[in-house]
């Protein structure tokens, strides 16, 4: 590979897990994409789990002279962990994440590239975009849930096509699924996220293969996105809504009974809502502990976490701190 | 460099162009003829308009300044951790971007930090502001932390305080604490002072705070009472809980079964499940008490700064002392 500045060099990053295309025909679309939009660039592929036929497959590439680094897991450990992998590796300021099969039209990943000039983070929205009604209700209904619980409106955070500056994947650690988050979660540190239009691959046509069971990991996601970005530093405000509401509903049956027991002369011995009650009870005294708890931990700990980050320091013979990347 | 400034004048700053300048003068005025060395660290909390541009501009004239600039809004209690993380003076004093505190008070707060106290805080007794909106839910508010936390102090929302870096640089402040600092703060056992100051109505700019913080003040009352108070024993405080629904739990189970011994064998399911939904939560309740025991222990906050801190500061009892003057 040429020598190229460190600050020019795009870091392509793909990630390869269970699905992907031929990714002979793939590289080359994206190769040609960049080359289109004269951008510099080194690719990183990691293998989500052990594929000896595509690591070969890139090896005889790489000894075509292609600029590929191949790294292989041991094991599947989820998308966002193989892209932070991938992240260590990798030598560019600017970061561009593609996904293993033909999502984006390769002709427009250089306008993600582009869009960094003024964002930390840019995220693909394929529009228009292909798809059966039911899929698009779906996805309307995931950004919808997501812009109702953290207040951000994105319109396709499924797609893999994501352009990241070094600074960003520096701070900010994902694992496991979390990649769909990473706007979310960059914005929250601070970070300037825009949402840029791209064409949608011809290729790019999957039936709604949905399990039953990716929808409960897509709710869980939401859910603890929804933790990470509101509550992680007060978590009372979460607890204690559910412990006091679930307390107060549990102490509405008890009052209903009692007031039944004192001037109806229902017996209470032999009302089953009793237990009910009783329940609720305690459940509200639970989690409301459970708040605190959090609380003691977050305490304990305020020290070293730190609620804000800082852009620059000006004036005042500011030696110890230039920039915000010493706040990690 | 310049020798460590003594005093530090710490300014949060969100959307105040209009003021900004006005402030610098005014602080500059005021505190120049003390005849210590100061330095003031303005916070630009991620203002949207022209705030940071001024300040960065007031900085390159004035090398007491420093602009400590935030990537994003975040919110006052940040904004003030960060001024005084950024602070060097050993005296540090706290005040709002608005002009509504008068930087003329700030002598009276260095003469009672020179007379031994840890920190001072002001009391707005002329408050102007909005009486229904501001200055009604402020009276309950206070006097309800008053109560909570034991550290009676009239005016908790005054921005205007001063503070011993030393102690203060220890304080954890996270979330929306600013208003319990002198509560948090009781953790080391500070000797607090309350002193009268001018307060102006607001000349530029919006105010912004509103009502909708009750509900907020509420649960973090809560959280500063249980950190604060129970620092030591958690255990304590959640088996002081568990107490109540243990002796619950039992007094239905006792009283199901005399029942049923009396009925001649007509055992009340409800009254029994209930009693042993009582007696599960207060084991539950027990070891989560333990689980916090394990929490502090692990935590940085048991070291032994805060106990080397009010030793410094002489023998003292650990319940704090609120004087007020005026």
């Amino acid at each position: 590979m040429t020598t190229v500045a460190r600050r020019d060099l795009v870091s392509v990053i793909i990630p390869v897990g269970s699905r992907h295309s031929d990714i002979g025909a793939l590289h080359a679309d994206y190769r040609a994409g960049l080359a289109a939009a004269g951008h510099a660039c080194e690719f990183v592929y990691v293998l989500d789990g052990p594929n000896p036929a595509i690591a070969d497959q890139l090896r005889g590439l790489s000894a075509t002279g292609e600029p590929i680094t191949v790294l292989s897991l041991g094991r599947r450990f989820g998308e966002a962990t193989a892209l932070m992998v991938g992240f260590e590796r990798c030598a560019g300021d600017r970061i561009l994440t593609l996904p293993a099969y033909a999502q984006v039209d390769a002709r427009d990943i250089g306008t993600l590239v582009d869009a960094l000039d003024d964002s930390d983070v840019v995220v693909s929205h394929r529009t228009p975009r292909a798809g059966s009604w039911f899929e698009r209700l779906r996805r309307t209904a995931f950004h919808n849930l997501l812009a109702f619980n953290t207040g951000l409106r994105f319109n396709d955070l499924g797609c893999g096509a994501r352009a990241v500056r070094r600074r960003v994947l520096e701070e900010i650690q994902i694992y496991g699924d979390q990649h769909r988050f990473l706007a979310v979660l960059a914005d929250r540190h601070g970070f300037h996220v825009r949402e840029v239009p791209v064409r949608q691959s011809p290729l790019d046509r999957r039936a709604g293969v949905y399990r039953p069971r990716e929808y409960a990991r897509g709710f869980i996601d939401i859910f603890t996105v929804f933790f990470l970005v509101r509550f992680t530093k007060k978590p009372l405000r979460f607890f204690g809504m559910m412990g006091v509401s679930t307390f107060v509903v549990g102490a509405l049956i008890v009052l209903w009974l009692v007031a039944d027991r004192l001037f109806f002369g229902h017996s209470l011995a032999t009302r089953p809502a009793l237990l009910l009650a009783s329940l609720l009870v305690v459940l509200g005294f639970q989690l409301f502990a459970l708040g605190l708890l959090g609380e003691l931990m977050i305490f304990t700990h305020a020290g070293q976490i730190k609620d804000y980050r800082v852009e620059t320091i000006v004036g005042g013979e500011s030696d110890d701190q230039q920039d915000g990347t010493s706040h990690l | 460099m310049s020798p460590r400034p003594h005093l530090s004048i710490i300014v949060p700053f969100y959307n105040e162009e209009e003021n900004i300048r006005r402030m610098h003068a005014a602080l500059a005025d005021a505190v120049t003829p003390i005849g210590v060395p100061f330095e003031m660290v303005l916070v630009d909390d991620g203002s949207r308009d022209r705030t940071f541009a001024i300040a960065a501009e007031i900085a390159r004239s004035d090398p007491r300044v420093r602009v400590v600039k935030f990537r994003r809004n975040y919110g006052q209690t940040p904004a003030m951790a960060a001024g005084i993380e950024h602070a060097r003076g050993n005296i540090l004093i706290t005040m709002d971007g608005d002009l509504q505190n008068d930087p003329r008070d700030i002598p009276l707060f260095l003469e009672k930090i020179a007379e031994g106290y840890d920190i001072v805080v002001g009391w707005r007794f002329n408050r102007q502001d909005k009486l229904v909106t501001r200055k009604i839910p402020s009276r309950i508010a206070n006097w309800l932390i008053g109560k909570v936390t034991g550290v009676p102090i009239r005016d908790n929302g005054c921005s205007l305080k001063a503070f011993r870096g030393a102690l203060i640089k220890e304080i954890p402040l996270y979330s929306e604490m600013h208003r319990f600092i002198p509560a948090m703060a009781s953790i080391a056992g500070p000797r607090i002072a309350e002193i009268k100051v001018r307060h102006h109505a607001r000349e530029f700019g919006q105010s912004k705070y509103g009502l909708s913080r009750i509900y907020k003040v509420l649960l973090d009352l809560m959280v500063i009472k249980t950190v604060a108070s129970f620092a030591d024993a958690p255990l304590r405080w959640f088996a002081a809980l568990a107490l109540p629904s243990a002796f619950i739990g039992l007094a239905a189970l006792g009283y199901a079964i005399v029942d049923a011994a009396r009925s001649g064998g007509e055992f009340s399911l409800p009254i029994a499940g209930s009693g042993v939904i009582f007696l599960a939560s207060a084991a539950i309740l027990l070891s989560g008490g333990a689980l916090a025991e394990l929490v502090y222990r692990l935590g940085d906050v048991r070291d032994a700064r805060f106990v080397r801190l009010t030793a410094e500061n002489s023998a003292r009892a650990a319940i704090p002392t609120v004087e007020t003057h005026s």
